[in-house]
């Protein structure tokens, strides 16, 4: 319609992936839920939290900071990231996409790209907020030990999702496993980690996507020496990433018939 | 004068002994036909005879049990990005990103096939299909017909060598049907051919140069519309659903039967 000749050739890859680019984060930015699960949630926590005596009852800023920092990954990316890919392989979105010459692959990176920016941008506005509010300081080589440990969080999260998306196909399923999950998961990392329900459950909270999570977050606020504890939270976390993601590319079905 | 050897073009899509199942269920069982350039071809069919499968196939979206498919000389599975780079694709059910205007979508859409669209470009294509006051909506605010010609203008926005249309006029009104038909015949005119799955025998005498009946996955019959009323106008099935002459529609009952399909 807007060129003469007839198509013959692929297009270049920048191009398409680019585009994608483009739309992906218009379409981030035009999603609200996203970005008050990834930042405005977090932020009001901490507020909250800086009033009176609650920071030293819940554990001092460290813990707090961190767990705002988790929370915001978790929603984000178990409810954010998860729903919009179930809603858009139901309505035909992913469908169309995939009648285009950009390969799959492309069509996921984009959306994982955007959503982990998101994260990342996310996460610093909170450890900016959470160390004003709870009268924090922190050096630059925190900053970006925190960055990164965000970049892990979040491709651990997603990888959750991706995984979720890819075993169950209704939407509506998808929704109600990831809420369950999601306290689920929080309840392990919290309760199990306090140590209230044992040794045992501690250990396995240790172990769990929130709890080995929380560990780094709170360890990098700290600044404290690198631990044995440290090492297993990296293992945890960086397996995973690998057989969530796994599971989500393998068994990813595009779409929901 | 030397005579000079001009290469055959290949056609257009080569389907050949086409096989799809889900699971344990053949849905396309040996399906083989071809397209020539600048064919406006009807694949005709009841409700789950296999015509969306068959397209699927050729889109890409479910991969083959067997048989071959080709693109302008290029096989599916092999390569199939560069046959869907020479498809232009409206699919039963199109659907957009529901946080992008119509200019956002022209703009994805064009970088996917390679078009770069200025914002000027988008305009001027938009005002020829009528959509020129839509272009800050979102897809979801559009009527039907709006819809429908959007993806159609997304379809072609690369200018495809193969156009595939599955049902593009269910749910329109006479008008934006008329419209559809003569964008399909422009279409033509532009050097494109056309795939287009579809229940209205109407439709397939309108435009279609070629139609085939496909019904339980096997391809019944294939011809000229004239030729298909001709080939089966004694047969004892057409006769005993016709009401005067044969039309194509009672060759299609004739072929697939009456009983309703789900």
């Amino acid at each position: 319609m807007t060129n003469t000749c007839v198509a013959t050739v692929r297009p270049p890859r920048g191009l398409a992936m680019g585009s994608l680019l483009r739309a992906d984060s218009i379409v981030m930015l035009n999603s609200k839920t996203s970005l008050v699960l990834s930042a405005l949630l977090p932020v009001v926590i901490l507020v909250v939290t800086s009033f009176g005596k609650a920071q030293s009852r819940l554990g001092g800023s460290n813990l707090l900071i961190s767990l705002a920092l988790t929370l915001g990954l978790l929603t984000s990316c178990l409810l954010g990231f998860t729903l919009a890919l179930a809603h858009d392989r139901e309505i035909g979105v992913l469908q169309r996409l995939r009648v285009t010459p950009a390969p799959n692959w492309m069509i996921m990176t984009s959306r994982l790209v955007v959503q982990i920016a998101t994260n990342l941008l996310a996460s610093i506005v909170v450890v900016i907020v959470g160390s004003i509010v709870h009268g924090l300081t922190l050096n630059i080589g925190q900053y970006l030990l925190v960055i990164t440990v965000a970049i892990l969080g979040a491709a651990m999260f997603l990888a959750i999702g991706q995984a979720l998306v890819g075993l169950v196909q209704s939407t509506n399923a998808v929704s109600a496993i990831g809420r369950l999950l999601m306290i689920f998961l929080l309840l392990l990392g919290l309760l199990g980690g306090s140590g209230i329900l044992g040794d045992a459950m501690q250990t396995i909270a240790d172990w769990s996507p929130v709890g080995a999570l929380l560990a780094l977050f709170s360890d990098v606020l700290n600044l404290s020496a690198w631990s044995g504890q440290d090492t297993y939270s990296l293992l945890a976390c960086v397996g995973y990433v690998v057989v969530f993601a796994f599971i989500g590319i393998r068994w990813f079905r595009w779409n929901s018939r | 004068m030397s005579e000079v050897n001009v290469p055959a073009q290949p056609p257009v899509l080569d389907i050949s002994d086409l096989r799809v199942a889900y699971g344990a269920r053949t849905v396309v069982d040996g399906v083989s036909f071809q397209i020539r350039r600048g064919e406006i071809f009807g694949l005709l069919g009841p409700n789950g005879a296999g015509k969306t499968s068959t397209l699927s196939a050729i889109e890409g979206l479910v991969a083959p049990k067997s048989g071959r498919l080709l693109v302008d000389g290029i096989d599916v599975q092999e390569e199939p990005l560069d046959a869907k780079a020479r498809l232009g694709v409206q699919l039963q059910s199109s659907s957009f990103q529901a946080e992008l205007t119509i200019q956002q979508i022209a703009r994805l859409y064009g970088g996917l096939y390679g078009v770069k669209l200025s914002r000027a470009q988008i305009g001027t294509s938009m005002r020829s299909i009528g959509l020129e006051e839509e272009l800050g909506k979102r897809f979801k605010q559009l009527s039907g017909g709006q819809q429908q010609r959007l993806a159609l203008f997304i379809a072609t926005i690369h200018n495809p060598l193969l156009l595939l249309l599955d049902e593009p006029t269910a749910g329109l009104d006479p008008q934006s049907r008329r419209g559809l038909w003569r964008r399909i015949e422009e279409l033509r005119g532009e050097g494109n051919s056309i795939l287009l799955t579809t229940h209205s025998m109407e439709e397939a005498q309108a435009v279609c140069d070629r139609v085939a009946i496909i019904d339980h996955g096997a391809l019944l019959t294939i011809g000229k519309p004239s030729e298909l009323i001709d080939k089966h106008r004694d047969d004892p099935r057409v006769l005993s659903v016709a009401h005067g002459a044969p039309t194509l529609e009672d060759v299609f009952i004739g072929l697939t039967g009456s009983e309703i399909r789900d």
